[in-house]
């Protein structure tokens, strides 16, 4: 076993820089390459075009409308969450991570990178969700709300499962038989909410935010503990 | 734990003859109700079994010792046993109740994504056979397991609502509950005995050294 104590509680300051530096690495390397993005993106449009395409102009239900637009959310997190700690891995760069940055900047940079991704991500699936596919939306405001605490919650939840996935050799095809039960309650709860979110306009603060966020938290709590053992394993 | 497990060969005849002779015929479910003795401690045992793989995830992540990371693994192994079991009892009892074998009840959905999370466990296993760090890594994807569990079992059905009957409503008598107690406490002993022999057969197969 390595010594997963070297690095193991730093300081608030230099773990801050050290989080940023990560950071700012990440979207470098994405903004050279931004293949995954490009991707991703293409799937989501393709999917929601497709739905559309499909449905032939007639008007789909709430609840269907809910559960196609979590569904290319979800398989657009499965495809593209895992990324960030497989690159490192491919490339041999994890090795240079473990001399230069602790195991929790490590952690937090990735969390922090894969959330901004995934709001990106995001925001293109809704704007072609809400283009393409018909439909009324009752509750604005909960509706955003429910889209941005979803995606925060999945993307907080799979950044450890990748960082799992990563060290197996069959990294891709394992990472959603992985996550995808793990991030289930997050995919049922927000189906749930977003469809009343289209059908009613006097919606009380949904209790599934609640849900996403005790999920993400509890989740949060739990990897910050058990990463410096992943990332130190060989 | 070895002598405790030889207890199940007294525990689970005594818990058979009670939940078919001593208990009394439910009035709601009439004799089909008897499948409460079977159904519920299946379902204990494998939340228990899930439990404890678990704990031992957690205890081999700070001790290294491959004994705890192996009865984690026995633990899932024997709880996914325990599940399909409870799952396929639960169908049969909803047949009866509820006129279909399968309705996508919370409580119902909860116990076949818990059979998802732990089978993807076994399949992490598999794929990092040769891995140097692999009980470190499935021993983490436990841990995470282990945290979603009541958000399965405790969490899910309640924002949902559920048509399962919850604990204690269908047992209203002393000799229904007593039974049903000696059911639980039989299937846990049966979980015992087959992590003993699992874990026998781990010790037989590695030598101690290595273990250690």
């Amino acid at each position: 076993m390595k010594n997963t104590k070297r690095r193991f509680v730093p300081g608030g300051l230099h773990l801050g820089r050290e989080i940023i530096r990560l950071l700012l690495k990440d979207i470098r390397v994405e903004l050279r390459e931004p293949n995954t993005l490009l991707i991703v993106a293409s799937f989501a449009l393709s999917t929601t075009i497709a739905t559309a395409i499909a449905s032939g102009g007639v008007q789909i239900g709430n609840f269907e409308r809910s559960l196609i637009y979590w569904l290319t959310t979800f398989f657009s997190a499965m495809m593209s969450m895992s990324h960030s700690f497989t690159r490192e891995e491919e490339r041999g760069t994890a090795f240079f991570l473990h001399l230069i940055a602790s195991s929790y900047a490590v952690f937090l940079s990735k969390l922090i990178f894969n959330t901004i991704f995934f709001i990106i991500i995001q925001g293109i699936i809704t704007a072609a969700f809400l283009f393409f596919i018909e439909g009324l939306v009752a509750s604005w405001k909960y509706f955003l709300l429910i889209a941005f605490s979803g995606g925060i919650a999945l993307a907080t939840s799979s950044t450890i499962l990748s960082a799992i996935a990563a060290k197996s050799s069959t990294r891709n095809a394992l990472f959603p038989v992985i996550a995808l039960p793990i991030l289930l309650p997050i995919l049922i709860a927000a189906i749930h909410a977003t469809a009343e979110s289209f059908e009613n306009y006097k919606m009380l603060f949904p209790r599934e935010i609640i849900f996403f966020l005790a999920f993400s938290l509890a989740l949060f709590s739990i990897s910050i503990l058990i990463f410096p053992y992943i990332w130190n394993s060989e | 734990m070895k002598h405790a497990a030889r207890l199940v060969h007294f525990a689970m005849p005594i818990a058979i003859i009670m939940a078919f002779c001593y208990a009394p015929t439910p009035d709601l479910h009439g004799e089909t109700g008897r499948l409460l003795f079977f159904h519920v401690p299946l379902a204990w045992t494998s939340t228990f079994a899930f439990a404890v793989a678990g704990c031992c995830a957690i205890a081999f992540i700070f001790r290294k010792r491959l004994q705890l990371e192996a009865i984690a693994r026995f633990s899932v192994e024997i709880g996914l046993l325990f599940t399909i079991l409870a799952t396929a009892s639960g169908a049969i009892w909803s047949k009866l109740s509820w006129g279909s074998f399968w309705n996508w009840d919370p409580r119902q959905t909860s116990i076949i994504m818990l059979m998802l999370i732990y089978l993807a466990s076994i399949s992490l296993n598999a794929s990092l056979k040769d891995h140097p760090s692999r009980a470190t890594i499935v021993s983490a994807y436990l841990i995470i397991a282990f945290v979603t569990l009541p958000f399965w079992i405790i969490v899910f059905p309640k924002i949902f609502g559920s048509l399962h009957p919850q604990s204690g409503s269908l047992v209203a008598d002393f000799p229904t509950k007593i039974s049903l107690v000696c059911s639980v406490v039989a299937f846990t002993l049966l979980y015992l005995t087959f992590i003993t022999i699992k874990l026998r057969l781990f010790l037989l197969y590695n030598d101690e050294a290595h273990i250690q």
